[in-house]
C-alpha cells in the first residue's frame, strides 16, 4: 500500500532549532523536510489520525526533539533527527491544537536549563484545544470545544476546563511564553501561564470587538496582542491585561483604574490601555505573526499578499504575486529564514529581510470551488494509467501533472492564459480534462462565464506533449465546438489519436489530428486537429460518451438512452434500452463485451450491459461516484457513496463510523461484489486502475518482489490517494491486521497510519466459489429469512452482515423495459 | 571535443532513479530531478558545519576541488519509504572521500586524506553497510557509511589501482591497473589474477551473480569478459568489439532455473556517447552477440562543430521486461540540460533519441534564424471556429426509423456523381466506402476530370471532328501558321521557335490529328511535326507519361511507314527520342519545372471549385435531415 497527496498546509511547520530542516504535518505523518533543498529526508510515522499541531523543543542546535499531537487523542514525544517514537501520551480526546508555554518560558527565563539538563522541565504543562465527543453534535449551542490542561510528566489531563468554545479553536501563544489566548467569536480570551509551581487558577481577561475575529498574536516582548477580523482590520492591543495579570491584588484595582485613565478604542471594561485598528485587506486576516524582534507585523489573507506593517508608524510593504491564499507564516531562530504557507498546498521559504522565495516545498493540488452550476459537469480526475500519473485541475486555469507512485509534483500547463488573483471574481473555469491512453495527448475544455448573460464562450483545446516529462503543447484550439452548447464528457480513442467529445446540444463530435490523414500536396497542414464526423440523437442531450478497448465501437449516452456508434465511417450501429435518469458516465469493462451506465440524481443506477445481447445484464440502485476498470481482465471497481439511510444504520456498527462510500470490486459476469472497502471523504474522490511499472517504482520492485499486475488508486475529496493491489489477498489480511490493531489503539512505531484515517479495511472479503451463499432472486427479502433458523445452521456472522448489507441494497436483474 | 567532454563526467543515479547526480569537474556538483527534468541542487563550497574546530582544512573553494569518481550508496534498510539514507560519495584528487546527503543539502562525513594520491574508485556490495575505495597509492580503504569511521585499510597492489570493484554478494573485490586481481574480502588473500589488458582500466564491474568480471581499458575498443572461477585460464572468455573506448558498464544477469529465462544482459557508454547493449544466454553467445546501439541524433551538422554535441552520458539497465530486451533509463542530451528518458531496448533494433535545445544557450549567429523556424514549426496552433464541422461525416443511420431518410440520402449522393464521368464515378465509389481518407480521395478524383476536360478542349479525344481542329488552327495563336502550303525549312524554323512550348505542343496534337486523320496533306503537315519535335523536344518528352501523343504519332508513322519514304525518316528519329525519353525525362522536368507548376495552379483552382459544389450538396442533405 501506497499513501499520498496529503495537505502540505492543515497545520502550521515548525523549523528544527538549527532552521536545517522543517517539520511539516501531512496527514497522519509529520514529514521532515530540508530547508536547502527542498527535498523529504524522513518521516514521523505514528499517528493513526491527521497530525494537527507540532511544536520542536527549543534549545541545543544538536538536539532535535518535538511533540505532536492528532485528532487520534494522544500527543507523541519524537527524536525527528532519527525518526524515534520516545512517548505516547493518550488523551483520548481529538486534540486541535497544542502549545506548552514551560518550553518557551524555559528557554527566555532559564537559559542555564536547556545546557544542563536535556529533559523536560518539571511539572511541564501542555493546553490543548480538544473536541468533546461525549457531547453531541447535533444538540443545539452544543459547546464542544474545549481548552484542557495536560500535565506531559504523568501523562494526565490536569485541572479544570479553561474554556468552552461551540468548535475547538486554535490557541496562540506568545513567543515568551507567557501568555496564551484563543479566539471565540467577537471575544478574545487571554490567559497568562501560571508559574511552575502555583497551584493557582490561570488567570484569564477577554477583549471584545463588534465583529467576528479569525485570529490572534502575540508579540514576542512586549504585553501587545494582535487580532485579525473578518471584514479584514487588524486591531492592536497595548497594554493587555495589566490589571488583572499584574502581581498585586487584581480585584481591589478593578474599580479605579477604569475612572482614572482614557484609554483610546477600548470596549466597555476590556482590560487594556488602548486599542489601534489597521485596515488594509479587503477580506478576512488568515495569517497575522509579529517578526522576531518585535518591530513589524506581517499579515495575509484571502487576496495572497503579504503585508509587512512597522509597528510603531502604521507604514506597509507588500510581498504580492504570491498566488494563492496565505495561511501561515512560520519563523525559524535563524532570522533570515521564514516559510510561509499557501492555500495551494505549498510552502515557500522566504529569505526573510528582502522577502524573497528561496525555495517552494510543493503537494499535490487541493480541490476548489466554483459556481455550482458547472460542478455536475467537470471531470474530477484523469489518469495516465501507464506512468501512473494524475491529472488535477487546479484553481489557477493549470492542471498538475502529480506522479502517485511517488507521490510528488511532475509538471505543471496552464491551460488558460491568464493571470490566476485569489479572489479575483472566477470568470474561466477548466471543466473537463481528458488524457489519451499512452498519456501523449491531452484535450481540455474551458468555459468563459458570461458576464451579465452575454460572451459566454466555450473552448476545446487539444495538447500534444513529447517526451515523459509531460511538457504539453497547445496543437488546436476550437472556440464553441458544439455551438452554444457545453461540453458534457471528452473520450479519447484507446489506440489512434481521435477524441470524442459530447455536448448538451445535443451532438457529439468525433474529432481526428490530421498527421492520421496523409496529405501530400498541403504541406503547410501542421498536425492539428480537425472535425472527423458529427452525429445525434433525435436532438437530445448527449450527456456521455466512451471508446470500447479496442476502439471499434463508440457509445454515446443520450440522455436515457445509449447509442453504439462505428466511430469511422460514423454509422448508428444499435441502441440501448431506456434508463430513469440522464446517465452520466458510460464504461466500457474493460476487452469484455460489457458496458458500464451510471446515472445520477432521484433514482442512481449501475447498470451493466451485454454488448453481444445488447441488454442489461445486472445493475444496482447505487450512486456511484466513479468507476474503473482494468484493461485486460474483466473486472471493474466502482466508488460507490452510501445512502444516507445506511450511513445511520451503520453508525452502531464501528466500522461504518465517518465513512460515507464503498470501494466496490466486481465481476461484470458476477453481480456479487468480490471485495468491498470503506472509505471516507468519498463524494468527490476518484477511483483508477494503474499499471504497476512506474520508473523508480520499478527498482524498488525488483529489488523486493514482483510488482503486482495493477494498482488501484483511490482519491478522495481531499486530493489525498492511496495505491494498493486489489487482488492481492495478503493485502487483506494485511489491512484486516491493522484495523484491530487501531481499535486496540497501541502505540507502536512502526504501524502505518493510512488505514485509520482512509479506513481501507475490508469488511469482508467473499469467495467466487462459494455455495453456501442463498441463491438471489430479484424480488426476494433475505433479512426476513436470513436471520431465521437455528443457530448452528446460520452462516458465521461475517458473511451474514454481507448478506445483509446486500438484502438493503435493492438489486434489478434484468429488467425489460 | 565531445569525446573529452563524456570521459571528464562523473555520473550517477540514485537507487530510485529519481535524482540524478553529474560533475563536469570543475568542482560543482549538480543534482537534477529526472523526474521534473530540473536542477533540484548544487552542491559548490562544500563546508562541513560539525566541523568547526580551528584543525579544520580551510575551504578554497570549489575550484581547488577536483572529484575523480562518484557513486551513489544506499543502505539497504527492510524499512519501507524510509527516506534519507542514501548518500552520494565522492572521492577526490587529494585522497579525501566525501558523503553528501542530498536530501538534507549537507556533508554527512569527510575521511581527510583516506588515501596518499587520488581516490580512483568507490565501489560497495548491495546489502552491506560499508563502502570499499581505492587509490593511487595502491592501498584499499574500508568505511562505515553511516559514520565515516575507516573501519580497515590493506594493500591490495604495488601499483597505483585505476578501478577496482566489489561483487554484489560483498565477498570478493577486484582491483585493476592493467593487471586484475580477483581478492578475497575477508582475508585479503589474492584468488586469480589477469593479464591482458595494456594500459590502465578504466572501468570494471562484477555481474550480478558474480561469476564474471567486464572490464575495459584506457585506449581499448573493446570489452572484456573474465570468467572468475575459471582456474588457471588466463585469457578473456569473450571480447565485446565496440567503436569507442568504454566509460562506463552495467550489467544485469538472469540465471533462475527457468529454462530460457536465463541470460546476460552487458550495457557500455562509449566515449563518444553511444550506448551499446548486448545480449546473450551464455558468455559464448555474447561473444557472437551484435550490439544494439541507441545514439542521440544530431538535428543538424552545426551542431557537432559546435563544442559538446549531444550524447548519451548516463545509462542504467533498470530491468529485463522479457528475454533478449531491456528496461533502459537514459540521461541524453548535452551536460548542461540532460533530458531522461526511459526506453524498452529490444536486443537488435538500434534507436535513436532526438535532442532538444530547450533550455541551453547557444551563439547567436548560427542558430538564431534556425531556432525561430524550429519554434514557428512547433508553435503553430490551429484555431477552428463555430464553423468546424463543414467536412465532417454526417450520421449515417442504419436501424430506428430513419431508415428511409438515410435512402435518400444516399441516393442523392450517387446522383450527383453520376453525372461525372466513368472514371470519376467509379472512383468516387470507392471513396463513399472508404471515407477515412475521402479527403485524398477527392484530390485525385477532381484532378482526373481536369485533365479530361482539358484534352477535350485540345481536341485530343477522338470524337472531336475537324471543326475544332480548324477553329484550333485559325485561333490568333497559330495565325503564322499555314499547313495548306509549302513553307521553306528556315521560316517554318522561326515559327515554331517563336511559339511557347504549350502552344507548340497544342499544335503539335493538332497536327498528329489532322495527319492521322488524314484532312490534311501529309506533306505539308509532316516538316511542320517534325520541326516542332526538333526545336520543342524536351517540352514534349515531359507531357508525353501523360498524354501519349508521341505514342499515337508513333503509332500512325509506324502504320505509313512501309509505304512512305519520308516517314522512315521521321520514324528513324522517333524511335531515337523514345529512346532518349526514360533516360532524358529527369533533366526534361527540371528544365520545364515551372511550366507544370503552372499547369498545377491550374488544377489546384479547380479543386476548389469542385469542393464548394460538393459542399453545397451536402449541406442540403444535412437541411433534409433537419426536417
Amino acid at each position: 500500500m501506497i499513501g499520498g497527496g496529503n495537505s502540505y498546509v492543515s497545520a502550521p511547520p515548525a523549523f528544527s532549532t538549527d532552521a536545517r530542516r522543517l517539520l511539516v504535518c501531512t496527514g497522519a505523518v509529520v514529514s521532515v523536510f530540508s530547508t536547502s533543498t527542498g527535498l523529504q529526508i524522513l518521516s514521523l510515522e505514528g499517528h493513526n489520525a491527521l497530525v494537527t499541531s507540532v511544536v520542536v523543543v527549543p534549545g541545543n542546535k544538536a538536539l532535535s526533539f518535538c511533540w505532536t499531537a492528532s485528532l487520534d487523542g494522544t500527543l507523541r514525544y519524537w527524536d525527528f533527527a532519527v525518526a524515534e517514537l520516545m512517548k505516547t501520551i493518550d488523551i483520548k480526546m481529538p486534540i486541535y491544537s497544542m502549545v506548552i508555554p514551560a518550553l518557551l518560558l524555559g528557554q527566555t527565563e532559564n537559559g542555564v536549563q536547556e545546557n544542563g539538563s536535556k529533559v523536560m522541565p518539571a511539572h511541564a504543562f501542555a493546553y490543548l484545544s480538544i473536541e468533546n465527543t461525549q457531547v453531541q453534535d447535533n444538540t443545539p449551542k452544543a459547546l464542544r470545544g474545549q481548552i484542557r490542561k495536560c500535565n506531559l510528566n504523568e501523562s494526565r489531563l490536569a485541572g479544570v476546563i479553561l474554556a468552552e468554545t461551540r468548535k475547538p479553536e486554535v490557541i496562540s501563544i506568545s513567543p515568551s511564553g507567557k501568555f496564551f489566548g484563543i479566539r471565540n467569536k467577537r471575544r478574545l480570551h487571554i490567559w497568562r501561564t501560571p508559574a511552575k509551581d502555583t497551584k493557582l487558577p490561570v488567570a484569564k481577561i477577554t477583549l471584545h470587538h463588534t465583529r467576528n475575529f479569525t485570529l490572534l498574536a502575540f508579540h514576542p516582548t512586549k504585553r501587545l496582542v494582535a487580532a485579525g477580523d473578518t471584514s479584514g482590520r487588524i486591531l492592536i492591543w497595548r497594554g493587555f491585561g495589566n490589571r488583572t495579570f499584574s502581581d498585586g491584588d487584581k480585584l481591589v484595582n478593578r474599580g479605579s483604574m477604569h475612572d482614572e485613565k482614557e484609554r483610546p478604542g477600548i470596549r466597555g471594561d476590556d482590560d487594556a490601555d488602548s486599542c489601534t485598528t489597521w485596515h488594509w485587506h479587503p477580506t478576512g486576516i488568515n495569517l497575522l505573526r509579529f517578526s522576531s524582534d518585535g518591530a513589524y507585523l506581517y499579515s495575509g489573507g484571502m487576496e495572497g499578499v503579504l503585508v509587512d506593517w512597522q509597528l510603531d508608524t502604521g507604514k506597509k510593504k507588500f510581498l504580492p504575486r504570491i498566488g494563492s491564499p496565505l495561511l501561515y507564516l512560520t519563523d525559524s531562530l535563524d532570522p533570515s529564514l521564514s516559510a510561509i504557507s499557501c492555500a495551494d498546498n505549498q510552502i515557500h521559504l522566504l529569505k526573510m529581510p528582502s522577502m524573497e522565495i528561496t525555495k517552494s516545498i510543493s503537494g499535490i493540488k487541493l480541490p476548489f470551488s466554483y459556481p455550482e452550476v458547472y460542478e455536475g459537469i467537470s471531470s474530477k480526475f484523469a489518469f495516465d494509467h501507464t506512468a501512473g500519473l494524475v491529472a488535477l485541475r487546479t484553481e489557477n486555469y493549470r492542471i498538475q501533472f502529480y506522479s502517485l507512485f511517488d507521490d510528488r509534483e511532475i509538471s505543471e500547463v496552464q491551460v488558460c492564459e491568464r493571470n490566476h488573483q485569489p479572489g479575483d471574481e472566477v470568470s474561466v473555469i477548466v471543466t473537463l480534462v481528458s488524457l489519451s491512453g499512452d498519456g501523449s495527448m491531452m484535450s481540455t475544455v474551458e468555459v468563459n462565464l458570461p458576464e451579465d448573460g452575454i460572451g459566454g464562450l466555450v473552448c476545446l483545446k487539444f495538447w500534444a506533449s513529447e517526451s515523459q516529462n509531460k511538457n504539453f503543447k497547445l496543437s488546436t484550439i476550437v472556440y464553441e465546438p458544439h455551438r452554444d452548447a457545453g461540453i458534457s464528457a471528452l473520450a479519447f480513442h484507446p489506440t489512434r489519436q481521435m477524441v470524442v467529445s459530447s455536448s448538451y446540444g445535443g451532438d457529439f463530435k468525433i474529432w481526428v489530428c490530421s498527421d492520421e490523414i496523409q496529405q501530400k500536396q498541403d504541406s503547410l497542414q501542421h498536425s492539428g486537429w480537425m472535425c472527423h464526423a458529427v452525429g445525434s440523437y433525435k436532438k437530445k442531450p448527449m450527456t456521455a460518451a466512451a471508446f470500447s478497448a479496442d476502439g471499434s465501437v463508440l457509445a454515446v449516452a443520450a440522455e436515457t438512452i445509449i447509442t453504439l456508434w462505428d466511430p469511422d465511417n460514423n454509422v448508428l450501429v444499435a441502441v440501448l434500452g431506456e434508463m430513469q435518469m440522464p446517465i452520466v458516465t458510460l464504461y466500457f469493462a474493460g476487452k469484455s463485451e460489457y458496458l458500464l451506465s451510471i446515472s445520477r440524481g432521484s433514482k442512481p443506477q449501475l447498470s451493466v450491459w451485454s454488448m453481444s445481447k445488447l441488454s442489461e445484464s445486472w445493475s444496482y440502485k447505487l450512486e456511484i461516484e466513479d468507476v474503473t476498470c482494468v484493461e485486460d481482465l474483466s473486472s471493474f471497481a466502482v466508488l460507490a457513496l452510501l445512502p444516507k439511510s445506511s450511513t445511520c444504520m451503520g453508525s452502531n456498527e464501528p466500522n461504518f463510523q465517518g465513512k460515507d462510500g464503498v470501494i466496490l470490486l466486481f465481476n461484470v459476469t458476477d453481480p456479487v461484489p468480490l471485495a468491498i472497502w470503506s472509505v471516507r471523504k468519498a463524494k468527490g474522490g476518484g477511483l483508477a486502475f494503474l499499471k504497476g511499472n512506474s520508473p523508480s517504482f520499478q527498482q524498488q520492485s525488483i529489488l523486493d518482489r514482483n510488482s503486482p499486475k495493477a494498482w488501484l488508486v483511490y482519491i478522495n475529496a481531499d486530493h489525498e490517494y492511496i495505491l494498493f493491489d486489489p487482488y492481492d489477498n495478503d493485502a487483506h489480511e494485511l489491512s484486516l491486521t491493522k484495523g484491530k490493531r487501531r481499535v486496540a489503539a497501541v502505540d507502536e512505531t512502526a504501524q502505518f497510519g493510512y488505514a485509520s484515517i482512509y479506513g481501507e479495511l475490508p469488511q469482508f472479503e467473499m469467495k467466487r466459489d462459494q455455495t453456501v451463499l442463498a441463491p438471489y432472486a430479484p424480488s426476494q427479502r433475505p433479512w426476513e429469512t436470513i436471520f431465521s433458523g437455528s443457530s448452528h445452521n446460520l452462516l458465521p456472522l461475517p458473511k451474514l452482515c454481507l448478506e445483509f448489507m446486500e438484502s438493503l441494497l435493492e438489486r434489478r436483474t434484468t429488467t425489460v423495459e | 571535443m565531445a569525446s573529452s567532454n563524456i570521459r571528464d563526467l562523473l555520473t550517477a543515479f540514485n537507487p530510485s532513479l529519481d535524482l540524478f547526480a553529474i560533475s563536469s569537474g570543475d568542482g560543482r556538483i549538480k543534482i537534477w530531478d529526472t523526474v521534473k527534468g530540473q536542477v533540484q541542487t548544487e552542491f559548490t563550497d562544500i563546508v562541513s558545519t560539525e566541523d568547526t574546530s580551528v584543525f579544520a582544512k580551510r575551504e578554497r573553494g570549489h575550484l581547488s576541488v577536483d572529484y575523480t569518481c562518484m557513486k551513489w550508496f544506499t543502505s539497504e534498510r527492510k524499512k519501507k519509504r524510509k527516506l534519507g539514507c542514501s548518500l552520494l560519495v565522492l572521492g577526490t584528487g587529494g585522497g579525501d572521500v566525501l558523503a553528501l546527503d542530498v536530501t538534507a543539502g549537507q556533508l554527512k562525513w569527510r575521511v581527510t586524506d583516506c588515501h596518499a594520491g587520488r581516490v580512483s574508485a568507490i565501489s560497495s556490495a548491495r546489502s552491506s553497510s560499508s563502502i570499499c575505495t581505492a587509490g593511487a597509492d595502491g592501498m584499499v580503504c574500508e568505511i562505515d557509511s553511516l559514520t565515516g569511521n575507516l573501519l580497515g585499510k590493506f594493500k591490495a597492489s604495488t601499483k597505483a589501482i585505476s578501478s577496482m570493484s566489489v561483487s554484489a554478494d560483498g565477498k570478493i573485490l577486484a582491483t585493476a591497473a592493467a593487471q586484475m586481481k580477483i581478492l578475497n574480502l575477508s582475508d585479503h588473500k589474492k584468488i586469480q589474477k589477469f593479464s591482458g589488458h595494456p594500459g590502465a582500466v578504466r572501468c570494471m564491474i562484477f555481474t550480478e551473480n558474480g561469476k564474471y568480471i567486464l572490464s575495459s581499458a584506457v585506449g581499448e575498443r573493446y570489452i572484456a569478459v573474465w570468467n572468475i572461477d575459471g582456474g588457471r585460464k588466463q585469457s578473456a572468455s569473450a571480447v565485446l568489439a565496440m567503436e569507442h573506448p568504454a566509460v562506463f558498464l552495467d550489467s544485469r544477469c538472469i540465471d533462475s532455473g527457468e529454462v530460457g529465462d536465463a541470460g546476460l544482459y552487458v550495457l557500455a557508454i562509449s566515449e563518444v556517447g553511444v550506448c551499446y547493449f548486448w545480449f546473450g544466454k551464455n558468455v559464448e553467445e555474447l561473444w557472437n552477440a551484435k550490439p544494439t546501439k541507441i545514439s542521440v541524433s544530431y538535428e543538424d551538422s552545426l551542431s557537432e562543430t559546435h563544442r559538446g554535441s549531444p550524447a548519451i552520458f548516463a545509462a542504467i539497465l533498470q530491468g529485463i521486461a522479457k528475454p533478449a530486451s531491456g528496461q533502459i533509463f537514459v540521461a541524453s542530451g548535452l551536460p548542461v540540460k540532460p533530458s531522461f528518458q526511459k526506453i524498452l531496448l529490444h536486443s537488435g533494433t538500434d534507436i535513436k533519441l532526438s535532442s532538444s535545445r530547450d533550455g541551453v544557450l547557444l551563439p547567436m549567429s548560427q542558430s538564431l534564424v534556425k531556432s525561430k523556424r524550429g519554434q514557428d514549426v512547433q508553435n503553430r496552433v490551429v484555431a477552428l471556429d463555430r464553423a468546424n464541422a463543414e467536412d465532417a461525416l454526417l450520421p449515417i443511420p442504419k436501424i430506428f426509423d430513419s431508415h428511409e431518410k438515410n435512402k435518400r440520402h444516399e441516393k442523392l449522393r450517387f446522383d450527383t456523381e453520376e453525372v461525372m464521368t466513368d472514371l470519376e464515378d467509379s472512383r468516387s465509389h470507392a471513396g463513399l466506402v472508404k471515407r477515412k481518407d475521402g479527403m485524398a480521395e477527392f484530390e485525385v478524383d477532381t484532378a482526373a476530370i481536369c485533365m479530361e476536360d482539358r484534352l477535350r478542349s485540345l481536341g485530343l479525344l477522338s470524337r472531336v471532328d475537324d471543326q475544332t481542329i480548324n477553329s484550333t488552327l485559325n485561333s490568333a495563336a497559330f495565325k503564322c501558321i499555314d499547313i495548306q502550303t509549302n513553307m521553306p525549312q528556315k521560316k517554318m524554323r522561326m515559327a515554331v521557335l517563336s511559339m511557347v512550348p504549350s502552344d507548340a505542343y497544342k499544335l503539335l496534337g493538332v497536327l498528329v490529328a489532322i495527319w492521322q486523320t488524314r484532312s490534311g496533306s501529309g506533306n505539308y503537315v509532316l516538316p511542320w511535326i517534325y520541326s516542332i519535335l526538333v526545336n520543342h523536344s524536351h517540352y514534349v518528352m515531359s507531357e508525353e507519361p501523360e498524354t501519349q501523343v508521341l505514342s499515337s504519332l508513333f503509332k500512325v508513322t509506324k502504320s505509313r511507314m512501309a509505304a512512305i519514304q519520308p516517314l522512315l525518316q521521321l520514324s528513324g528519329r522517333l524511335q531515337l527520342v523514345m529512346a532518349q525519353i526514360d533516360k532524358t525525362t529527369n533533366t526534361g522536368n527540371q528544365i520545364l519545372l515551372h511550366e507544370d507548376q503552372k499547369y498545377e495552379s491550374e488544377d489546384e483552382d479547380e479543386d476548389v471549385n469542385e469542393i464548394h459544389y460538393r459542399e453545397e450538396d451536402d449541406s442540403e442533405i444535412s437541411s433534409d435531415d433537419d426536417q
